[in-house]
């Protein structure tokens, strides 16, 4: 692994953000799970993190793997998404967590669907 | 001489017998006077001449009548005497002309050694004491090995001159070599604080946060600049090397960000090639002077474009901005301080280091740069790196475009519509796996659970990766889980489930839980490893939600499962 206090890699987050600290596209366009997908191929020339956004984002990808794919700061992966998304060369989507929640059968249902299968 | 008519014969033999004398006597010794040597000769002559004119009175009164005697004699006489006179004038003359003639050439000859002394002393002797002196040897070192001088003034010259030079000598090195420390210490902090900030980058996700860390960390990257260039120009050790080959984008990145206007920096790149790690840094710090100056000398509302050509003999980086057009002085003056032809500081102007340093790296590393006018308007600058230091790039992610583009044109848009449901159902198996070893733990009797944990355990620590990347070979992501490798190694093993059934499945999303439930075999097979990974962080991310999905999906699965379902006979 890397030794403390020393950088492996030359490239300054700055300039990987291009100065800057928030997402073109708003806060609450990408959270940490969101699932990204990519609507189009890298092309030649792009900057190497957008292409391999649309990479790794041709199947649906958390926000929160890509960064860890990446090896960059959510806050930054989300600026570069927010880049991506206003070219139209990916599209979001929420996980609707609480209405998926909501809509799963109550426990005590199953509960009881269980107890009525033994007692068949 | 015999002839008594004549008396000058006689006279002018006597003349030639003392010149003769006392002709070598002059010449050959140079350092008697020149008038005692001639009082000499001349008295030798005065006294031959009287002679011989006595004599000739005597003979010619002697032969002459008696009635002419006494007239012939005063006539004889007086003619002698002044012949005589004549005589010692003439053979004085001539003795002093002659010593003096010969003092003048001894005298031309010694100032012409003198001479040759100083000639050697100034061309020979002092360049080699400050030679000696410059290699870094004491004062009096370099006199004792200096050649003997001749006079005591030059000797006074050299010895001041020596410890002059060398106390300028000592208080250079001096200077230089605390501005080389100084700078190494301010290049190690300013190194050690860009790992701080990225890790600290990396910490906090609060956007304010973020951005004053952005701003900090260009600072320190534009002091960490100002530190590699005193490094550079007082020879210290560069500040960085890199381990591996640098990508063309990390380098041009890594050369913009250490200027204070990078954000009008604009790069034009689409070279894949890399510089070699050790001269990474050289080429990156010599591109950003060189950016740096586009930058200062063209209006700040200006951008500043960057190109990369690769050619036969390396790639050339052109940096170009919309300033001013160089003058043809500037731009020899330019073209002088990058061809890093003076190796000391003594063209350094105080104010502008960038272009000094750039020289010195181009020198280090054999870089070239050379000035042209730029097609925006400004001043265009060429670097070229040499083929040596480019390599190609030690990267996994070389075959990236062709491959999936060309194999799977539609498939994103069809996946999707399948990739949702499924996830959700992986989710559900994942939560099950994952789980099993620490649910095993404490709330199971040990023998059914055991040998499942143990299938568990078997797979997961030393699952092959079964992820293949684009170049074929087997890859494990780096945000893969446990549970997600244990499973992606059993999905190789088996037939991909085809794809209707995902889509039959989207119909059925409530369902999914009860279908995960019923098979862990079917929930395992599905084709779907970015929805499972997915399902993974989800978990991970949202505690409470998913553990329900979980725990609800549980039951049937497994025999940690028959506990709970158990439990709740009991409570029934």
């Amino acid at each position: 692994m890397t030794r403390p206090g020393r950088d492996e890699d030359p490239d300054r987050l700055y300039t990987v953000t291009g100065g800057r600290s928030r997402s073109a596209a708003g806060a609450e366009a990408f959270d940490l799970v969101t699932l990204v997908v990519s609507e189009s191929a890298p092309v030649r020339g792009m900057q190497s993190e957008h292409a391999a956004i649309l990479r790794i984002c041709r199947f649906p990808t958390a926000v929160v793997e890509l960064a860890a794919d990446l090896g960059l700061p959510v806050s930054v992966v989300r600026i570069l998404l927010g880049d991506l998304l206003a070219q139209g060369k990916i599209t979001a989507r929420h996980p609707r967590r609480a209405r998926t929640a909501d809509a799963l059968p109550d426990p005590d249902i199953l509960k009881q669907v269980l107890v009525g299968l033994r007692n068949i | 001489m015999t002839s008594p008519e004549i008396p000058p014969p006689p006279a002018s033999g006597a003349d030639g017998t003392a010149a003769g004398r006392s002709g070598p006597a002059a010449g050959g010794d140079p350092t008697v006077p020149a008038g005692r040597g001639a009082a000499k000769g001349t008295a030798l002559a005065l006294l031959i001449s009287i002679v011989v004119a006595g004599a000739a009175c005597l003979i010619t009164v002697q032969t002459c009548a008696d009635s002419a005697r006494t007239a012939v004699a005063w006539g004889t006489g007086a003619a002698g005497a002044v012949l005589c006179a004549a005589v010692a004038v003439a053979v004085h003359a001539r003795l002093t002309s002659r010593s003096l003639r010969s003092q003048v050439a001894a005298a031309q000859a010694r100032a012409a050694e003198r001479d040759a002394a100083d000639a050697r002393f100034a061309d020979t002797t002092v360049p080699g004491v400050v030679e000696r002196l410059r290699r870094g040897g004491s004062a009096e070192t370099a006199l004792a090995e200096a050649p003997p001088v001749v006079s005591e003034a030059q000797r006074r010259v050299l010895t001041a001159l020596a410890h002059e030079v060398h106390r300028g000598e000592t208080l250079r090195a001096a200077a230089m070599s605390a501005c080389a420390n100084a700078a190494g210490r301010v290049q190690a902090l300013a190194t050690s604080m860009a790992a701080d900030l990225r890790e600290m980058e990396h910490r906090h996700a609060d956007e304010d946060v973020l951005g004053d860390l952005l701003h900090l960390d260009h600072r320190n990257a534009q002091t960490g600049r100002i530190a590699d260039s005193l490094a550079v120009l007082t020879g210290a050790r560069s500040g960085r090397r890199w381990a591996k080959p640098i990508v063309m984008e990390s380098v041009l990145r890594g050369a913009m960000g250490r200027i204070s206007g990078y954000q009008r920096v604009r790069l034009h790149s689409t070279s894949e090639a890399a510089v070699a790690g050790h001269a990474a840094e050289g080429v990156m710090h010599a591109l950003a002077e060189l950016m740096d100056n586009a930058a200062n000398f063209s209006p700040p509302t200006s951008e500043v474009h960057v190109y990369v050509e690769e050619v036969a003999a390396g790639i050339v980086i052109t940096v170009e901005d919309g300033g001013l057009v160089m003058g043809d002085v500037a731009l020899r003056r330019a073209e002088q301080a990058v061809s890093g032809e003076h190796g000391d500081l003594t063209t350094l102007s105080g104010t502008r280091l960038g272009l000094a340093v750039v020289g010195r790296l181009a020198r280090k590393h054999g870089l070239q740069v050379s000035f042209r006018p730029s097609a925006h308007g400004g001043t265009g600058v060429l670097l070229r790196v040499p083929h040596e230091l480019v390599t190609e790039p030690r990267h996994e992610e070389r075959t990236e475009v062709p491959a999936p583009a060309a194999a799977v044109p539609p498939a994103p848009r069809a996946e999707r519509s399948a990739a949702r449901p499924t996830a959700r159902r992986q989710d559900n198996t994942a939560a099950v796996h994952s789980r099993q070893p620490e649910r095993a733990g404490p709330d199971v009797q040990r023998s059914p659970g055991h040998d499942r944990r143990e299938d568990t355990a078997r797979t997961a620590p030393a699952p092959p990766p079964q992820e293949f990347g684009e170049s074929g070979l087997p890859k494990r992501r780096r945000g893969q889980t446990l549970a997600a490798v244990a499973r992606a190694s059993a999905t190789s093993s088996r037939l991909p489930e085809p794809a209707p059934g995902a889509e039959q499945a989207d119909q059925r999303d409530p369902t999914a839980a009860g279908e995960a439930a019923g098979g862990p075999t079917a929930a395992r097979s599905t084709p779907r490893p970015s929805g499972a990974r997915f399902g993974d962080f989800r978990r991970a991310v949202q505690g409470a939600g998913t553990e329900d999905t979980g725990r609800r999906s549980r039951p049937s699965d497994s025999s940690p499962a028959r506990s709970s379902s158990l439990s709740e006979d009991d409570t029934e």
